[in-house]
């Protein structure tokens, strides 16, 4: 009888002392910060409708993308997570954003709504992605750098994901869609290297990577080319 | 020491022989299927090491990128090596301060089948690309619940043999298996469930993932292996722990605190920033209980810390012990803004996590693996010039790890705070202390090499039959007392109380 009444009393113990920051710091963050809801902008915001997310729908590229994002493990090198100045020098990277109109910012949890997870990230062998869609706009260099990175940028260290592409022998014109490799990346001569639906969605993910969306009732007014994006 | 320190009753001798009789299957399964996934993990780290540092070193399959096999050597290491030694671990210690044998060892013997069964599917899985990316919760999402499952009917074995014991006071190391049996189910199913709740919040999802990886440390690794070096260490000093409400404080001010850590690795995220700053203060608190188990632990083998260089289970857990220390100044460190922001996504977070995982736990797990498993078995180790080895080329790798990962940390962290220099900086900066790292991996896995070899062939039965313990220098071993004192099992009131 005693044996029980002691395991009662040390579980119970246990239980409070981690209870609390389960309750307190996981479950009710958790509850109140899954109730978030695109917001609307006011008047001063000088924007129309809502904040706008990238267009993602079930089944649609962007979601195959982000599947893809977790399957190759990209979350392991690269981070979607924008530090404000007193944590780290990201903002003065570029990677806040848009420059103009004074509106690189650092992320906050509203951005990541759409995403079926936040991929935060784990280190920062490359660099942070949150804002990719607005510093890499050129199709054609996403696709070579999946494909070959080091093509592009000798010191890489990002694995070449030739998985992605299909290496085929071609007759005559080469494929509109064919990446465009020079010197000792160029396949041999004959072939070409196209990429498949997947790379394709990998980039239409990674173009939408666009993480700062003017805060609606921030007092900040918009500029001109975030107007126009928010109202796309 | 003096002769009924040493000399047990003859009905001591038999109940303990009945209770290792009772749980040697699911003990020996354990750790030998542990050493396996261990010397998995640790090919692991080199291979992922070489491709991290050279993306083009052989094929470019999409199977051997750093994405792929990085998680794999990770979950190899935590959930194959790190999480089924320490269920052996958790099943020998408790039956033994129980005072009571095992009576379902059929029961946790499957489990441990259902476990790497489990664990194998995850790997396959993860391996072909349907793992979820979230650090330390990679497995695909089939394989949590027959995890959990498992992990539940370990546990209630163990709840059942505590509430089934004999001897009457409650010892500090069934205090720290019983928070680990039960903390680690509602850790790892509320990580799962809300996790893979489509509505959830996307960003809570991450910080979730990051407060998962630290609870599991603190609230499972962190207390199997205090449970076994709170154990070991007065067993072999052949004296009681020198206080108990130390040790009492020790272990309430980690339950108190350690549920707090985990979002300070996001430290400017974007959470409402009281979570995170409360996460960084927790970590630093989390320096108390650290600070009383090595004073614990240090005064109760004051005067006698020359028999680690014969025992290798004390020697073990001595080195663990001190990791244990490093580890919570260094995650101290890093919870602060200042540091955390050069560190932070740098080499040195995931040294820190490392040196967690294998400096702190595998050490004390090894000591008492080289502790146990003679008794089990009722043979000794073939060669005390292997635990040697293993002892060296672990500890020697793994602080080379971690000083690799935490100086290639602060230059890589340091460069991508240099805003004005280019990114790519870091990369190359950082690039050598990878290649560092790797080499040191190579050595911890010639050392593991040696360790699965030997418990293999005590799980085979092909143990030394001798009336001596296998010791490191045995030779050296200045008398017979001595070396007595290093394998003397002590009465219950001399161990652990």
């Amino acid at each position: 009888m005693k044996n029980k009444s002691e395991f009662s009393q040390l579980a119970c113990g246990l239980a409070v002392a981690f209870g609390l920051p389960w309750l307190l710091l996981v479950v009710v963050p958790y509850v109140k910060l899954s109730a978030i809801e695109p917001q609307a902008y006011t008047e001063a915001d000088g924007v129309e409708g809502l904040v706008a997310y990238p267009a993602k729908q079930i089944g649609g590229s962007i979601s195959t993308g982000e599947r893809l994002y977790d399957s190759l493990g990209c979350a392991y090198c690269h981070t979607q997570m924008v530090r404000p100045t007193y944590a780290g020098a990201d903002m003065w990277r570029g990677w806040g954003g848009r420059k103009e109109g004074g509106l690189a910012r650092e992320t906050r949890p509203a951005d990541y709504w759409g995403d079926s997870h936040a991929m935060l990230g784990y280190q920062r062998i490359g660099p942070d992605l949150s804002n990719v869609g607005w510093r890499r706009t050129d199709r054609a260099w996403l696709l070579q750098h999946l494909y070959s990175p080091r093509s592009l940028i000798r010191e890489s260290v990002m694995p070449g994901y030739e998985g992605l592409f299909t290496l085929r022998k071609f007759n005559g014109q080469q494929s509109d869609s064919a990446l465009k490799l020079e010197g000792k990346f160029a396949p041999e001569t004959g072939y070409e290297v196209v990429p498949t639906p997947d790379a394709e969605a990998l980039v239409d993910y990674l173009l939408s990577r666009k993480k700062d969306a003017p805060i609606p009732g921030s007092g900040n007014p918009a500029g001109d080319e975030a107007k126009a994006a928010a109202s796309e | 020491m003096s002769e009924d320190t040493t000399k047990a009753s003859v009905e001591d001798i038999r109940l303990r022989a009945a209770i290792d009789r009772s749980v040697r299957y699911p003990v020996l399964f354990f750790f030998t299927s542990a050493a396996a996934w261990l010397f998995v993990a640790t090919v692991l780290g080199v291979v992922s090491g070489i491709k991290l540092a050279n993306p083009d070193f052989g094929p470019a399959w999409t199977w051997l990128t750093y994405g792929r096999l990085w998680p794999l050597h990770t979950n190899a290491l935590i959930y194959g090596w790190g999480m089924q030694a320490g269920f052996g671990l958790m099943i020998w210690l408790m039956a033994r301060l129980c005072r009571t044998e095992l009576r379902n060892s059929v029961t946790l013997l499957v489990a441990g089948h259902v476990w790497n069964f489990g664990l194998s599917l995850g790997f396959i899985g993860m391996w072909m690309g349907k793992g979820t990316s979230l650090p330390w919760l990679e497995f695909p999402t089939f394989v949590w619940p027959l995890l959990a499952l498992t992990y539940v009917v370990i546990s209630l074995s163990l709840v059942q043999m505590f509430r089934r014991r004999r001897s009457g006071s409650l010892f500090i190391s069934q205090m720290y298996i019983i928070g680990a049996a039960l903390w680690f189910p509602w850790i790892f199913i509320t990580a799962n469930l809300l996790i893979n709740n489509e509505g959830g919040s996307a960003v809570m999802k991450a910080g979730i993932n990051a407060w998962f990886m630290s609870n599991l440390v603190y609230f499972w690794f962190v207390p199997i292996a205090l449970a076994a070096a709170y154990y070991i260490v007065p067993k072999i000093a052949g004296r009681p722990v020198h206080s108990y409400p130390l040790a009492k404080l020790g272990f309430w001010s980690l339950a108190l605190f350690a549920g707090w850590t985990g979002f300070s690795r996001y430290n400017g995220g974007p959470f409402p920033a009281w979570m995170t700053s409360v996460s960084g203060a927790a970590t630093i608190f989390i320096l108390l209980p650290a600070l009383a188990v090595w004073l614990n632990l240090s005064k109760t083998l004051a005067g006698q810390k020359k028999l680690a260089d014969h025992s290798p289970a004390l020697r073990f857990t001595s080195f663990g012990v001190l990791m244990f220390g490093l580890f919570a100044l260094l995650s101290a460190l890093v919870g602060f803004y200042g540091p955390g922001r050069l560190l932070q996504f740098s080499h040195a977070t995931v040294g820190i996590d490392t040196l967690g995982i294998y400096g702190m736990f595998s050490m004390v797990a090894f000591g008492a693996i080289y502790f146990i498993v003679p008794r089990i078995t009722a043979s000794e180790w073939p060669s005390g010039k292997m635990i040697n080895f293993h002892f060296w080329f672990s500890s020697y790798g793994i602080l080379t790890v971690i000083g690799f990962m935490l100086v290639g940390g602060l230059a890589q962290g340091g460069a991508m705070d240099r805003w004005n220099t280019d990114f790519i900086a870091s990369v190359e900066l950082g690039n050598g202390y990878v290649i560092g790292r790797c080499m040191a991996w190579f050595l911890i896995a010639l050392a593991n090499l040696a360790f699965f070899y030997q418990l293999a062939l005590m799980f085979i039965g092909r143990g030394r039959k001798s009336e001596g313990p296998t010791l490191i220098h045995a030779e050296g071993a200045k008398s017979s007392a001595e070396a007595a004192g290093i394998t003397a099992e002590g009465g219950a009131a001399n161990a652990n109380a």
